[in-house]
C-alpha cells in the first residue's frame, strides 16, 4: 500500500494490551482528508479498540498515533479533532434535542447567537424537525435519535468523525435509508469518516477504503472493488459472503501471470493474468476464487475455455431475483454455491445430476 | 417487562392484591383516619370523651412552645439532610465507580449496621461520646487535651445519632442512580470537549438527581419522628417534636394532643413531599411517562 | 500529564477514604459495644481493664432477658413469613399487572416507607386503644406483629420488586408452551428465578423486625421484645451485662447475613455455569 501525502489520520505500527491480552498487534492505518473509511471485522478483531485510540479513549501500548501531524500522545479525547456516534448513541438523556447538539459549542464557549444558527443549520443537514429542538431524546424514534447523535458530533466540525456501528440496532429498511444519508452527508461536508462495522456489505455500500481486520491485526486496506476482487486471502474472500474456493496447482507463467490446473475440474490448463492473482500469495495451499454468480449450468457439450465440473443438486433457494443452487461435487469439502438469474423455471431439481461449469480466466488466485 | 391487564374479578390478582391491600386498609389507612377522628375528641380523668369539638386544635395552635419545638425539629431535620447528603454523595459515587468489585460486600456491611438493633447501636455510642468514652480516650492519645469533645446530651449528640441512623438512605438511593449512568454519556462528554470536572457537573450530576432528591426527602421526612437519638445522646436538652407526642401519652395520657401532635408531623412531612415532588421529580427528561 | 495523574491519585484516594470512614462510623458504636462486652471492669470506662467472659455469666445468672429474647423471635418469625409472601405478591401486582385503582395500591403499600416508625406506631397504638376499648382486648404480641407486617412489607416489596423487574418473562411463555398451567408456570419457572429476591426480602424482613425498637415500644403493651427490654435498661442505667447482650443479639443477624451471602453466591455460581 503506497503512502498517502498528508493522512489526517496517520496510526504506525500500534499495539494495545489490556492487561497480558494483545488486543492489537501492530495495526497501521493512514486515513486521508475527506476520506471516508471502514474498520471491518468479526467481534474481538480489534476494530472498537482501534476506534477508541483514535478518539482518545484508550491509550497505546506501543507505535505512535498522530492526526493533522501532531501526536497524540498524552492528548485527552476532548482535545482532538475527532467527534464520535457512539453505539448506542449516547445522547444525554436529560438533555434536550438542542442542548445535546450545543454541547460540544457550549464547552467552546461559542457565542449564544452562533450555537442557535449552528444548530439550526445541523437540524436542516440532518433534516430533523425544528420543533425536535425543544424534546427529549426518548421522545425521538430510533432514526431521529440517530440523527441528532450524527448533528451533535458534526456541530463542532471535527476533522475525522468516528462511528462506533451506530447502525446496528436499527430495522433493516431504516439502516438502508440512513446508510444513504451518509453517504450523501460525507460527500456534502467532506469530513473525514471512520466507521466500525461488522458489515461488509454496509462497508463496501459507504467506504472509500475497507480495512478488514482479524485478531488485532490488518488483513487487507484497499478500495471495496480490490477487497471484493481481489481479496488478499480466503478470510477476506469468505468474509464478503458466500463463495467458492477450488484447490488448484499454479505454476508461475511470466510477468506475474500464472497458470493453473485443478484435478476437480475437467478443462485445459488456464492462464490467469497478474491481476488475477493475489499479491501475497504464498506457494502452498492456492485455490481459486470462484464467485457464485460466475457459474453456470453446462449443456452436455463441452465449451471451450470452461472449466467443468459434475455433481448432484443438494438444496436449492429462490430469493426473487436471482436463484440460488448448491451442488455436492466429490472431492470438495462444501457444496458449489452458485447464483442463477431468478427465473419462472427451474433448471434442475433435487438430487438431479448436473454439470455446471465456469471461466477459470476470470476467477481470482489465492492462498488459503 | 411484559404486562397484564387484569380485573379485579381475576381470583389472581385478588389473591395477589387483596390480603395486602386489606392489611394496609385496616391497619394503616384506617388508623390514620382514626388519628385524624381523634383529635377532634377530649380526655376528662385520663380517659377518651367522644366530644366532637376543636378543643384541642385551639390548644395546639395556642401554645407557641409546641411550635417552637415544631420548628426545632424541622431545622434539625433539615440540617440533617444537608449532613447525610454531603456524607453519602462521595460514599456512593466512590462504591459506584471506584470501588466496582468491593460493592457487594461494602453494601453487606452497610446493610448490617443499618438492621442492627437502634437501641443498642444508640447506647454504644452513649459509650463513644460519653467525657469519659472511646472517643475522648483517643483524643487524649493522640496529643488533645482531656475531654476535647463534649457531645453527649447535646444537640450535637442527637444530630450525630440522626446522621448514624439515616445516613444509608441517600447512601442508597444515590448509589443507585449513578450505577445506572452509561459510562459511554462520559465519553460522549469528553470527547465533545468536557474536562471530568465539567462533565461531572453537566453528566454525573444531574443524572444522579432522582437518587438524591428521593434520599434527601427520605432523611428529612424520617427524621421528623426522631426519638431516641434526642431522647437518649441529646439527654433531652433539646427536646424534638417526638417528646411532646411521647409526653402527651405517657404522662398526661391525652390521646387526642398525641394524635393532633402527630398529625402535624406527618402534615408537615406530606407537603414537603408533595412539594418536593412538584419541583424535582416532575416529568424527567421527558420520558414518556411509561405505564409503569 | 503527571499533575493530572497525581490529581486523580488524590481524588481516588479521596473517594475511598470517604468510603473507608463512613464504615468506621458505622461500625464505632457496635464495634465498642462488642469490645465492653467482654471487660472484667464494672464501669464501662476506658482502658478496658482485662479481659473476661464474666457478663456473659452474669447475663445467664438471671435470665430475666430470655423471655424477650423468645417474644423477638416469634415476632419476628411470623413477621418475616407474612412480610416476605405479601411483598412477593406485592411486587408482582405493582410491575407485572395493571389494574383498576393500581396507583392507590401502589401508594397505600409503599407509604409506610415513608413513616417515620415512631409516628407509624402511634398512630396503629392510637387505632388498637380505641378498637381494644370496643372489642375488649389490649396490646400485646399480636398487635406488634401487625405494626412489624405494615412496616416492613414495603421494605420486602421493593426488594422483590427489583427481581420481577429484571426477569425475562419469554422464560414463562416457554414454559406455558411447553404446556405448564398457570400455577406450574410460577411453582417451576416463576418462583424459582425470583427465588434470589425473595430470600433476600425475607432475610432482610427478619432482621428488620428482629432489630425494631420503635413499633414494638409503641404496640407491646406489657409484652417486651428484645429492644424494648434494652432500652427500658439502659433508661434505668448503664450496665456492662447490656455490652454483652448486645453482643448475643448480633449472633442471628451474622448467621443469616452469612447464609445469604452463601445462597447469593451459589446462584452465581450456577448461573455462570449455565451461562457458559
Amino acid at each position: 500500500m503506497e503512502a498517502l501525502a498528508s493522512p489526517i489520520i496517520d496510526a504506525v505500527t500500534i499495539v494495545k494490551d489490556y492487561g497480558a491480552a494483545r488486543a492489537l498487534h501492530g495495526v497501521s492505518l493512514q486515513v486521508g482528508a475527506g476520506e471516508f473509511v471502514a474498520l471491518v471485522g468479526p467481534s474481538g478483531c480489534g476494530k472498537t479498540t482501534l476506534l477508541k485510540i483514535l478518539a482518545g479513549f484508550e491509550d497505546l501500548t506501543g507505535g505512535s498515533l498522530s492526526i493533522r501531524g501532531d501526536d497524540m500522545a498524552g492528548v485527552p479525547a476532548a482535545a482532538r479533532p475527532t467527534r464520535m456516534v457512539f453505539q448506542k448513541l449516547a445522547l444525554f438523556p436529560h438533555k434536550t434535542v438542542a442542548d445535546n447538539i450545543a454541547f460540544p459549542l457550549k464547552l467552546q464557549k461559542v457565542a449564544r447567537v452562533e450555537i442557535e444558527a449552528r444548530v439550526r443549520a445541523m437540524i436542516d443537514l440532518m433534516h430533523l424537525k425544528p420543533e425536535y429542538l425543544d424534546r427529549y431524546p426518548a421522545q425521538l424514534s430510533g432514526g431521529e435519535q440517530q440523527r441528532v447523535a450524527l448533528a451533535r458530533a458534526l456541530v463542532s466540525k471535527p476533522s475525522v468523525l468516528l462511528l462506533d456501528e451506530p447502525m446496528s440496532a436499527l430495522d433493516a429498511k431504516l439502516k438502508k435509508s440512513l446508510q444513504a444519508e451518509l453517504k450523501k452527508l460525507h460527500r456534502e461536508i467532506g469530513t473525514s469518516f471512520v466507521l466500525v462495522t461488522h458489515d461488509l456489505e454496509e462497508a463496501m455500500m459507504l467506504a472509500d477504503r475497507i480495512c478488514v481486520m482479524r485478531s488485532g491485526r490488518v488483513i487487507q486496506i484497499g478500495t471495496p472493488t480490490d477487497i471484493y476482487y481481489r481479496p488478499a486471502n480466503s478470510f477476506v474472500a469468505g468474509f464478503i459472503g458466500e463463495t467458492n474456493f477450488l484447490p488448484v496447482r499454479a505454476e508461475p507463467a511470466g510477468n506475474g501471470a500464472m497458470t493453473v490446473t485443478s484435478p476437480l475440474a475437467t478443462g485445459a490448463p488456464a492462464r490467469l493474468a497478474a491481476d488475477h492473482v493475489s499479491p501475497s500469495l504464498t506457494p502452498n495451499g492456492t485455490a481459486l476464487l470462484v464467485r457464485p454468480e460466475t457459474i453456470r449450468f453446462l449443456d452436455a457439450t463441452g465449451e471451450n475455455g470452461v472449466w467443468s465440473m459434475t455433481g448432484m443438486v443438494e438444496e436449492y433457494f429462490i430469493k426473487g431475483s436471482s436463484t440460488q443452487y448448491r451442488v455436492r461435487v466429490t472431492g470438495l469439502d462444501a457444496p458449489v454455491v452458485m447464483d442463477l438469474a431468478g427465473s419462472i423455471m427451474l433448471p434442475a431439481k433435487v438430487g438431479e445430476t448436473v454439470r455446471i461449469g465456469f471461466d477459470p480466466a476470470a476467477a481470482f488466485l489465492l492462498s488459503e | 417487562m411484559k404486562i397484564e391487564q387484569k380485573s379485579w374479578r381475576d381470583p389472581v390478582l385478588i389473591a395477589a392484591v387483596a390480603p395486602l391491600a386489606l392489611v394496609m386498609l385496616v391497619f394503616f389507612l384506617v388508623p390514620l383516619v382514626m388519628t385524624a377522628v381523634l383529635t377532634f375528641q377530649t380526655t376528662q380523668y385520663y380517659r377518651l370523651v367522644w366530644t366532637w369539638d376543636l378543643k384541642i386544635w385551639t390548644e395546639v395552635f395556642s401554645k407557641p412552645h409546641y411550635w417552637t419545638i415544631m420548628g426545632r425539629t424541622m431545622v434539625m431535620a433539615l440540617i440533617c439532610v444537608v449532613l447525610c447528603v454531603l456524607i453519602a454523595f462521595p460514599a456512593a459515587y466512590a462504591l459506584a465507580t471506584r470501588l466496582k468489585s468491593y460493592s457487594t460486600a461494602i453494601q453487606i456491611l452497610i446493610i448490617f449496621a443499618f438492621l442492627t438493633d437502634a437501641v443498642l447501636k444508640t447506647f454504644g455510642w452513649i459509650l463513644v461520646l460519653d467525657k469519659n468514652g472511646v472517643a475522648n480516650w483517643l483524643l487524649a492519645h493522640l496529643g488533645f487535651p482531656a475531654e476535647a469533645l463534649n457531645l453527649l446530651f447535646s444537640p450535637a449528640g442527637t444530630m450525630i445519632g440522626m446522621v448514624y441512623n439515616l445516613v444509608v438512605y441517600p447512601m442508597f438511593t444515590i448509589y443507585l442512580s449513578l450505577v445506572r449512568i452509561d459510562r459511554d454519556l462520559l465519553l460522549a462528554a469528553y470527547d465533545a470537549g468536557a474536562s471530568r470536572v465539567r462533565a461531572f457537573f453537566e453528566v454525573t450530576l444531574p443524572l444522579a438527581r432522582p437518587g438524591l432528591y428521593s434520599g434527601a426527602i427520605l432523611v428529612f421526612v424520617l427524621s421528623l419522628g426522631a426519638f431516641l437519638e434526642p431522647r437518649v445522646l441529646g439527654g433531652g436538652t433539646a427536646p424534638l417534636a417526638s417528646e411532646l407526642i411521647r409526653q402527651s401519652f405517657e404522662t398526661r395520657v391525652n390521646w387526642p394532643l398525641g394524635a393532633a401532635l402527630t398529625l402535624v408531623l406527618i402534615l408537615i412531612g406530606a407537603l414537603t413531599l408533595a412539594l418536593v415532588g412538584v419541583i424535582a421529580l416532575r416529568n424527567p427528561f421527558g420520558k414518556r411517562r411509561a405505564a409503569a | 500529564m503527571r499533575t493530572t495523574r497525581v490529581k486523580d491519585m488524590v481524588l481516588d484516594t479521596a473517594l475511598v477514604g470517604s468510603v473507608v470512614l463512613l464504615l468506621v462510623f458505622f461500625y464505632v458504636p457496635i464495634v465498642t459495644l462488642v469490645a465492653f462486652s467482654f471487660t472484667s471492669s464494672r464501669v464501662l470506662t476506658l482502658p478496658i481493664e482485662g479481659f473476661s467472659f464474666a457478663w456473659y455469666g452474669e447475663l445467664f445468672r438471671k435470665p430475666d432477658f430470655l423471655p424477650a429474647v423468645a417474644n423477638s423471635a416469634i415476632v419476628a418469625a411470623v413477621s418475616t413469613v407474612f412480610a416476605t409472601v405479601f411483598g412477593t405478591a406485592g411486587a408482582l401486582a405493582w410491575i407485572r399487572y395493571r389494574f383498576r385503582l393500581q396507583s392507590l395500591f401502589r401508594a397505600v403499600t409503599f407509604a409506610p416507607l415513608l413513616f417515620p416508625q415512631l409516628l407509624l406506631g402511634v398512630v396503629m397504638l392510637l387505632w388498637f386503644s380505641v378498637l381494644g376499648n370496643w372489642l375488649g382486648f389490649s396490646t400485646g404480641l399480636v398487635t406488634v406483629v401487625i405494626g412489624h407486617i405494615v412496616y416492613i412489607t414495603p421494605f420486602a416489596l421493593v426488594i422483590v420488586a427489583v427481581q420481577v423487574h429484571g426477569f425475562d418473562e419469554t422464560l414463562e411463555d416457554a414454559a406455558r408452551d411447553a404446556g405448564a398451567s398457570g400455577w406450574e408456570v410460577f411453582r417451576e419457572v416463576t418462583f424459582p428465578l425470583l427465588w434470589p429476591g425473595i430470600f433476600s426480602a425475607a432475610t432482610f424482613s427478619f432482621l428488620l423486625s428482629w432489630g425494631n425498637f420503635y413499633i414494638s415500644y409503641s404496640l407491646s403493651g406489657t409484652a417486651r421484645t428484645l429492644p424494648v427490654f434494652v432500652y427500658s435498661g439502659i433508661a434505668v442505667g448503664s450496665s456492662p451485662i447490656y455490652p454483652a447482650l448486645a453482643t448475643l443479639n448480633f449472633i442471628p443477624a451474622l448467621l443469616l447475613v452469612a447464609l445469604a451471602e452463601y445462597m447469593r453466591r451459589r446462584a452465581l455460581k450456577r448461573q455462570a455455569a449455565a451461562g457458559s
